[in-house]
């Protein structure tokens, strides 16, 4: 079976939105996921009202970029499924999410003080950054050649 | 910038109007209205045998190359 373009933007836009889902259902019980987490591990018994506080700011905090991240992701994806694909909106929306990635991995290492696991999605967060950035630079160099492009008669 | 493309001026001298040539030499009105009004950024071979074709003019005739004028000391 094969996957049209058009079928695969729509998966997507399906995954973005589970995502949302996700992301609002942990904003919504953010109380009860984290006591859940540090009831659930044995190493975390130490863990007092005082860290379960900065674990709650930590996701509160990093909900702010996730749900700017997926803004700019469901507007690529429109975009993409309107036929625009190289315009400088899309650039700009790739270095949103570029430095949403950014500013989660400065905030989850801030945490790992804390709860030192947080270092590792830091270090994926920051890796997501540079990714994207990357490919936002792709993008800024397509969008000036089909620029150019469509000046040329 | 540097180059001018003289397109109406040929247009005026041969009688020709925008649409005319549009079809003529296979490009939109809007394209060539691109031309015209020296937006494009770059000029196909094809495009410009065409015009000198329609026309019946040389490249030079269409294109100008206007030097960058140098601060007077």
């Amino acid at each position: 079976m094969k996957i049209t373009s058009e079928q695969s933007i729509r998966l997507s836009r399906v995954c973005v939105l589970v995502f949302a889902v996700l992301l609002a259902a942990l904003d919504l019980g953010c109380y009860w996921a984290v006591d859940w987490f540090i009831g659930t591990r044995p190493i975390l018994l130490g863990f007092g009202v005082r860290e379960g506080i900065l674990m709650m700011a930590t996701i509160y905090l990093g909900s702010i970029p996730a749900w700017i991240l997926l803004v700019n992701l469901h507007r690529l994806l429109g975009a993409l499924a309107a036929g625009q694909v190289f315009v400088s909106a899309n650039v700009a929306r790739l270095r949103r999410v570029s430095w949403c990635c950014m500013a989660a991995c400065l905030l989850c290492l801030a945490s790992a003080w804390y709860y030192l696991p947080w270092l590792l999605v830091a270090v994926a967060a920051g890796f997501m950054a540079l990714i994207v950035r990357i490919v936002k630079n792709c993008f800024a160099q397509a969008a000036a050649m089909k620029d150019e492009l469509d000046f040329t008669i | 910038m540097s180059i001018r493309i003289n397109l109406d001026v040929m247009m005026a001298r041969r009688h020709i109007a925008a649409g005319d040539l549009a079809e003529r030499i296979g490009i939109t009105p809007a394209n060539l209205s691109i031309l015209k009004n020296n937006k494009a950024k770059a000029v196909r071979f094809s495009t410009l045998e065409a015009l000198c074709r329609e026309l019946d003019c040389q490249p030079g005739d269409i294109l100008e190359y206007l030097p960058d004028e140098e601060e007077s000391p």
